[in-house]
């Protein structure tokens, strides 16, 4: 098993050289010059001259990629143009907002889909299962912008039952030692705030789970339905299982894996989704600060923010792999 | 015998020239869901065909008196999809719009297929040190989040209608790759590859007539599944307002992109161009979930 894993990690290695080489080759092909790329439109020539000092502009581009990978190294990401801030402390503070956004969103995905796939399995043929494929395929078909679009007209707009935009209404009062706030309200047992947060937590993650549900609702029915006939389940309910514990440990359990597999593999929509997500619901995470990078052409932002959720998304898959490994021997194996 | 004899009788040895497809057609006739499917996407592409014909005004025309001091009037009788926030008829721009979406998929489908399916038949067929690096760039590419590269390429590029398709495209390449590659390995030591290779029929010839068109049919679902994304992603990005630059275009992602201001009093204005994004995308899913069982191997001669 630790072989697996170290193996898994070294793999690591060539991805995350390829990608610092893809965005340090990425920044220059922007337009205009890396100065200005960095600068902003307004710097003045002096500004353009210290900073191709420092960057080392003038060196060959190898000892300018040696440069930026050490830069990497000590996590400088640089300053973004607009705030004068470090791009580390500017992602530190927002990434949070994303990742709650995200665990709320695959929470209501698994904890939805998964029954939802077992039972139109358990009744495959019937009315029910055919509405669950038919929903499923509405679900992946629907941008996830005008779901957004309209879970807030019908329900913030319209029914008036949730907040439209936020993370947390401006008149209550939250300290944020974690800026996790669901768990920045349990740690300061501040219940109304905690309440508010997750009424603003509700709709953007319905919106950003959706895609994620049909997926995970369609994956447990197919795995459901391919597991319920074997040999062993037959088996148990010759012997007199109770039903209930055929269901959980022989059926469910032995289905489990190509769930893992998909919900694994929903990460990297759920992070590009964020993007959409946040900008319906104007939510402070890493969606609309990379979003408004682009507006005001803050690339030091979109490099490092881009840099960083590649090696998050990375990190999260090797988790996700090594996961199987635990789950399936044979691949832990081969 | 030359080799263009031996492929004659090759193909005189496979079940009925054309087989795997005329079952698949046969299956896919059957299928409720992909007719649908089929008639939703038959719609699309006639509407986008006849936009000039069926559009009951220029997409661009502009009357802000018609606005009647509020914004915006809904569905009527003369407008039946009501008017946009600056006096245009909806559903002209509707119409017109269809005609983005699909030349948006299908371009940047195109784009991901092409070089991804080069790519892919290069790696798995080749192998060795060329299949090494080919499959590691696709990794890197993978690493980032579809979208997030989209955009990252759309910043480079600059925003525009154009820039969208190549960065939606761009994103698609490292999925045809893998597909590609995957499948000519399944099909690279079969039998018959191996009676080809074995009475010295070049490499290439092998390829393309042996190899490429057992290994396409899963390339062909993908392509179809991948004209949904990229319709999604585009109008994604077009929201976002890195699409056409020029507001009038009537682009659906674009056209969705300030209706959040006006939710309140002109809910049309982004339920309409919503419902029409998904129906065409709704119709892409369903004819590729109809051909990849059409097509999948297992299920011939069980029509």
């Amino acid at each position: 098993m630790l072989r697996f894993v170290v193996r898994r990690l070294l793999l690591l290695v060539p991805i995350l050289i390829g990608l610092s080489i893809l965005l340090f080759l990425w920044i220059r092909a922007l337009p205009g010059s890396p100065a200005t790329a960095l600068l902003g439109e307004r710097a003045t020539a002096e500004q353009i001259e210290a900073i191709n000092e420092q960057l080392g502009l003038n060196d060959p581009i190898w000892e300018q990629y040696w440069a930026y990978v050490r830069s990497l190294l000590e996590f400088d990401l640089g300053d973004s143009v607009t705030t004068r801030r470090p791009v580390t402390d500017e992602f530190v503070e927002r990434f949070p907002a994303t990742i709650e956004l995200a665990v709320a969103a695959m929470f209501f995905s698994i904890v939805v889909g998964i029954p939802l796939g077992f039972l139109a399995a358990k009744r495959y043929g019937s009315f029910f299962d055919h509405f669950s494929l038919f929903a499923s395929l509405l679900g992946i078909s629907i941008p996830i912008f005008v779901l957004a679009i309209i879970l807030k007209y019908i329900f913030a707009v319209r029914l008036g039952w949730l907040p439209t935009v936020g993370r947390i209404s401006v008149l209550i009062d939250l300290e944020t030692p974690t800026n996790f706030y669901i768990l920045d309200a349990i740690i300061t047992r501040n219940w109304e705030a905690l309440w508010d947060v997750i009424k603003h937590l509700i709709l953007p993650a319905i919106a950003l789970g959706t895609i994620p549900l049909a997926i995970i609702t369609r994956i447990t029915r197919a795995a459901v339905l391919d597991v319920q006939n074997e040999d062993y389940v037959r088996t148990a309910r010759a012997k007199g299982v109770a039903p209930r514990t055929v269901d959980g440990r022989h059926i469910l359990r032995n289905a489990m894996l190509p769930i893992v597999t998909i919900i694994g593999l929903q990460v990297g929509l759920l992070l590009s989704g964020a993007v959409l997500t946040e900008t319906v619901f104007a939510w402070p995470g890493i969606g609309t600060w990379l979003l408004a990078a682009i507006e005001s052409r803050d690339y030091a932002v979109l490099q490092g923010g881009i840099l960083i959720i590649a090696i998050v998304f990375v990190i999260v898959n090797l988790i996700v792999d090594v996961s199987y490994g635990f789950l399936n021997p044979r691949i832990r194996l081969s | 015998m030359s080799i263009a004899e031996i492929e004659a009788r090759e193909a005189a040895l496979e079940p009925g020239s054309g087989g795997l497809w005329r079952d698949a057609w046969a299956r896919i006739r059957r299928d409720r869901g992909a007719l649908i499917g089929f008639a939703l996407v038959g719609f699309f592409v006639f509407v986008a065909i006849f936009a000039p014909l069926l559009a009951p005004e220029d997409p661009r025309f502009q009357d802000l008196s018609r606005l009647g001091g509020s914004c915006c009037p809904g569905p009527s009788l003369d407008h039946w999809f009501g008017i946009d926030a600056l006096g245009r008829d909806e559903l002209s721009r509707i119409i017109y719009g269809a005609r983005y979406s699909l030349l948006i998929g299908v371009v940047s489908v195109a784009v991901g297929l092409s070089v991804g399916m080069v790519f892919g038949s290069i790696a798995g067929y080749i192998g060795g040190i060329v299949d090494s690096v080919i499959m590691r760039l696709t990794d890197i590419m993978l690493a980032i989040p579809g979208f997030l590269l989209a955009i990252g390429i759309v910043a480079m590029l600059g925003p525009g209608l154009v820039q969208i398709m190549v960065a939606v495209g761009v994103t698609q390449i490292p999925i045809f790759t893998r597909l590609m590659r995957g499948s000519i390995l399944a099909q690279r030591d079969n039998d018959f590859v191996l009676a080809a290779r074995s009475i010295g029929v070049p490499r290439r010839a092998i390829l393309s007539s042996h190899i490429l068109p057992n290994a396409i049919s899963p390339v062909i679902v993908q392509a179809t599944l991948a004209l949904a994304t990229a319709i999604i992603e585009v109008a994604g990005l077009g929201f976002l307002g890195l699409g056409p630059q020029d507001p009038s275009t009537p682009e659906w992602g674009t056209m969705l992109t300030d209706t959040t201001r006006y939710l309140q009093t002109a809910p049309h204005l982004a339920i309409i161009p919503g419902v029409a994004i998904v129906i065409s995308v709704l119709g892409f899913n369903l004819i590729g979930d109809g051909l990849r069982e059409a097509l999948d191997p297992k299920m011939r001669g069980r029509g």
